[in-house]
């Protein structure tokens, strides 16, 4: 099968969520992608997340949080404090078309691998960085994580309970989002090549992607002077909105009316005719007695379980949405039938369903997005034998001097680490962290099978 | 002016609302001709405001002219035969449609992608829903709420006794959903089912792989986000906080134990922060090598000296409101221009490309009058 980007090949330098993010879709439509990470300094994402809460052996390889961003690369292990490896890097160049890397901006330009210096290998190389900040201005060199990010994007400003503090997303927010955005200026920078032949450098700022997600606010700003605030899970336009508490422990519905035909219909599959007039009966009573609305609402959802009550609901014509926990994220029907999860086969840990990053299906192929992740490593001999030619001796030499290998080297000893990378999940279920702990969790992903017994 | 990564495009925008018309802004930004095909009384996103003094106008609203600067607007009504024949001279000259209804309906305008791909061989066809064009949930009604509930975002998202939050945000078909476009924002939560049969649960929207801590906390001017960060721990942040002597305090020490005590690391924490800055404590972290962040809003956006000297926000001038900031494009590429502009007013190009495309004058005030544009 043709991929759009059979024939590209990209230089990933980028370590942990959003650089890896960016690439992992240009790999999953064709991009031939060699992550490179360094002995002393693999993606730290091969920490987390064990199979069985297992840290054993190799744990490097088997981790489940690198699998979902790295699934389809290959990789070399070429370490830049060691100049050889620099020059190994550059070696490299003149066979990509893309090289993306998400350090802080010093990085790159200390080991003499900035845009000018790759262009003088190969005039139309398209680089990307992405970093937390951009290239320039006063807060260029800060170091930044996207749980830092999303605040100072502006979005927390306006998300969180009424009243109550900015709040945060429970995940790294503008890590993924950034990533799409970069890979989104990949595309455009070679659908340029194409056309002139010529390369070009991006400077992506992580901060600046996330920002226009907050664009309404920054708009009230801009046009009323008005600092907008936070107002839960409702709207600006619409009520009643909100997310109601079901039957079950833990169990919630997001609904949204629009209009009059909406309320209308919901009041009449809630089996309470009796809201639908009075003084919630037209769009200026819903927003003003929003409050009372909310416990009436939450009076009849509290009987009610939230995935029947979504389908209830949204077959009368209502915006309603159970709000799914990760198992039954994994387990949705509509998801499993739109194959929102690629099954896939990753050594020494077996089947696991791994989210696709890429949230299209197109009609003229099927994304390449199956294929479990590189062992550190793995590719050394494929890509330095073979693409640059070097010797058996040659290997075996860098190899013995660390500078290429398949074990990090760490100043953490081993058997430290493994404390680290195996999670303590009964104290997190006692805090309250985890919802539930599945003994059978295979059995009910239907993935059990000796597959997932490879695992020494 | 140097050219545009996407100069050689045009596409034919049908999409309303919010994730089409940035899908399209994104495309306009990168200088690809993005002509949005209105109904003749506009986009709905023209009615949302927000508007100058709170008084709606089509050509005046914020979330409008943020997600659609750059593009040309000509009014069409597709419910029409008449309106549906000015649509295809216009797709003979365009490489991409892109548009946002519920799956179905263009079809039953005879405007699908089958109905059109013989005729219109290059193009690119773009549908972007809450779900997607197949699967169970295909004909539900949908929003960003809906689709950030059933992704599992939501249920990580907020305080662990309170309901879960939201966040307030050759020619072929690509069928986008909204809902599995948030796979990629799957950080770890599926993945810790089908790696530990454990399931994430929202806790102060915390990570659960022990980064603890990386939240926002009140100080005396506001408020920070406070982060460890792999290499800032321990002594780094005892200096930080001037108390180098925690140092060897085990919450300090021990990732795990801070994270599961983390009240009593908050003890120590949080009276310190309430006495300081937030400028001078990212400041001062950062010196560090710590990973502070500020906690930004639309006014220090604004104000904000480092985007100021990038160059993020740009001043246009519209017609109805003046001048006005508004965020700029999200990357900066070397070789190509990336655009600025002001969204078009309803209509206001539908004379300069219904003449592109061969209709006369005289044909267009027939066209008007029938209220077919």
């Amino acid at each position: 099968m043709t991929l759009p980007l059979d024939g590209i090949r990209v230089l990933d330098l980028a370590q942990v969520y959003a650089g890896p993010t960016c690439t992992r879709i240009l790999s999953d439509v064709g991009a031939d992608v060699i992550k490179l990470e360094g002995l002393k300094r693999m993606d730290i994402t091969r920490n987390f997340v064990m199979p069985e809460n297992n840290g054993k052996n190799d744990y490097w390889n088997r981790a489940g949080y690198f699998l979902l961003r790295n699934g389809g690369k290959k990789s070399l292990t070429l370490d830049f404090s060691d100049p050889e490896a620099v020059e190994l890097v550059k070696r490299l160049v003149p066979y990509a078309d893309i090289v993306a890397e998400s350090f802080t901006p010093r990085v790159m330009a200390k080991f003499g691998l900035d845009y000018e210096s790759l262009k003088a290998i190969k005039p139309d190389v398209i680089m990307i960085s992405l970093s937390g900040y951009g290239q320039t201005g006063p807060w260029r060199d800060f170091t930044a994580y996207g749980m830092g990010l999303e605040p100072a994007s502006g979005i927390s400003s306006v998300t969180g309970y009424r009243g109550g503090p900015p709040l945060r997303t429970g995940i790294s927010f503008t890590d993924p989002y950034s990533g799409v955005v970069g890979a989104g200026a990949v595309l455009a920078a070679l659908h340029y090549r194409r056309r002139t032949g010529k390369g070009q450098y991006i400077d992506l700022s992580e901060h600046e992607s996330a920002i226009p997600v907050a664009g309404y606010a920054i708009m009230e700003y801009v046009l009323t002077g008005r600092m907008p605030e936070r107002i839960g899970n409702r709207s600006e336009w619409y009520a009643p909105q909100g997310v109601y508490r079901c039957r079950g422990e833990d169990n919630w519905i997001a609904i949204t009316v629009r209009n009059d035909a909406e309320w209308e219909a919901f009041c009449h599959a809630a089996g309470h005719s009796e809201w639908e007039n009075g003084r919630f009966g037209d769009v200026l009573g819903r927003f003003k007695y929003h409050d009372e609305l909310d416990e009436l609402i939450s009076s009849w959802t509290r009987e009610q379980d939230h995935i029947e009550a979504m389908h209830l609901l949204q077959k009368a014509g209502v915006i309603a949405a159970a709000v799914l926990n990760p198992k039954q994220v994994l387990m949705d029907p509509h998801l499993r039938e739109r194959g929102a999860f690629d099954m896939i086969d990753q050594p020494d840990v077996g089947v696991r369903p791994v989210a696709r990053q890429l949230g299209a299906k197109f009609s003229a192929f099927e994304p390449d997005s199956a294929r479990p992740a590189p062992k550190l490593g793995e590719h050394n001999r494929e890509v330095l034998q073979g693409m640059l030619g070097l010797s058996d001796e040659e290997l075996a030499r860098l190899e013995e001097q660390k500078v290429i290998g398949d074990t990090p080297e760490g100043a953490v000893p081993l058997d430290v680490m493994r404390m680290f990378v195996q999670w303590p999940t009964t104290t997190f279920q006692q805090m309250g962290t985890i919802a539930g702990l599945d003994a059978d969790y295979r059995e009910q992903l239907g993935i059990d099978g000796n597959g997932n017994e490879k695992a020494k | 002016m140097p050219d545009s990564a996407l100069a050689d495009t045009r596409v034919i925008d049908l999409s309303q609302g919010i994730a089409g018309p940035y899908c399209t802004r994104l495309l306009a930004d990168l200088g690809a001709e993005v002509i949005k095909v209105e109904p003749p009384e506009g986009d709905y996103a023209r009615r949302l405001g927000p508007f100058p003094n709170d008084v709606p106008h089509h050509d005046r609203g914020g979330l409008f002219l943020h997600l659609n600067a750059n593009k040309k607007s000509v009014t069409l009504d597709l419910e029409t035969t008449s309106g549906r024949v000015v649509l295809r001279k216009l797709l003979a000259n365009a490489d991409v449609l892109v548009e946002s209804e519920p799956p179905g309906v263009m079809a039953s305008r005879e405007l699908g992608f089958e109905q059109l791909r013989e005729e219109f061989p290059q193009l690119v066809y773009c549908s972007v829903t809450p779900f997607g064009q197949t699967g169970p949930y295909a004909s539900f009604k949908g929003n960003s709420l809906a689709a950030m509930a059933l992704s599992g975002l939501m249920y990580i998202t907020g305080d662990p006794d309170e309901e879960p939050r939201a966040m307030t945000g050759a020619g072929q078909h690509i069928d986008v959903s909204m809902l599995e476009a948030l796979g990629c924002a799957d950080e770890y939560n599926t993945t810790t089912y089908a790696y530990l049969g454990a399931i994430r649960k929202r806790f102060y929207s915390r990570h659960s792989i022990p980064t603890y801590p990386s939240e926002i906390f009140p100080c005396r001017d506001g408020s920070i986000v406070v982060i460890g960060g792999a290499t800032g721990f321990p002594l780094m942040m005892a200096v930080l906080i001037e108390r180098p002597e925690l140092e060897s305090n085990p919450l300090f020490q021990n990732l795990w134990l801070r994270f599961m005590q983390w009240e009593k690391f908050e003890e120590i924490l949080r009276p310190y922060l309430a006495e300081q800055d937030w400028e001078d404590l990212l400041t001062r972290a950062q010196e560090l090598r710590i990973p502070f962040a500020a906690v930004l809003d639309a006014r220090t956006l604004l104000e904000n000296e480092h985007l100021r000297e990038r160059g993020f926000f740009a001043e246009i001038e519209h017609p109805e409101l003046g001048k006005v900031p508004i965020a700029a494009y999200p990357f900066k590429m070397s070789e190509t221009a990336l655009l600025v502009g002001r969204s078009p007013l309803l209509g206001e190009h539908s004379h300069e490309v219904l003449g592109e495309v061969g209709y006369e004058a005289e044909d267009q005030l027939v066209l008007r009058e029938r209220g077919v544009t």
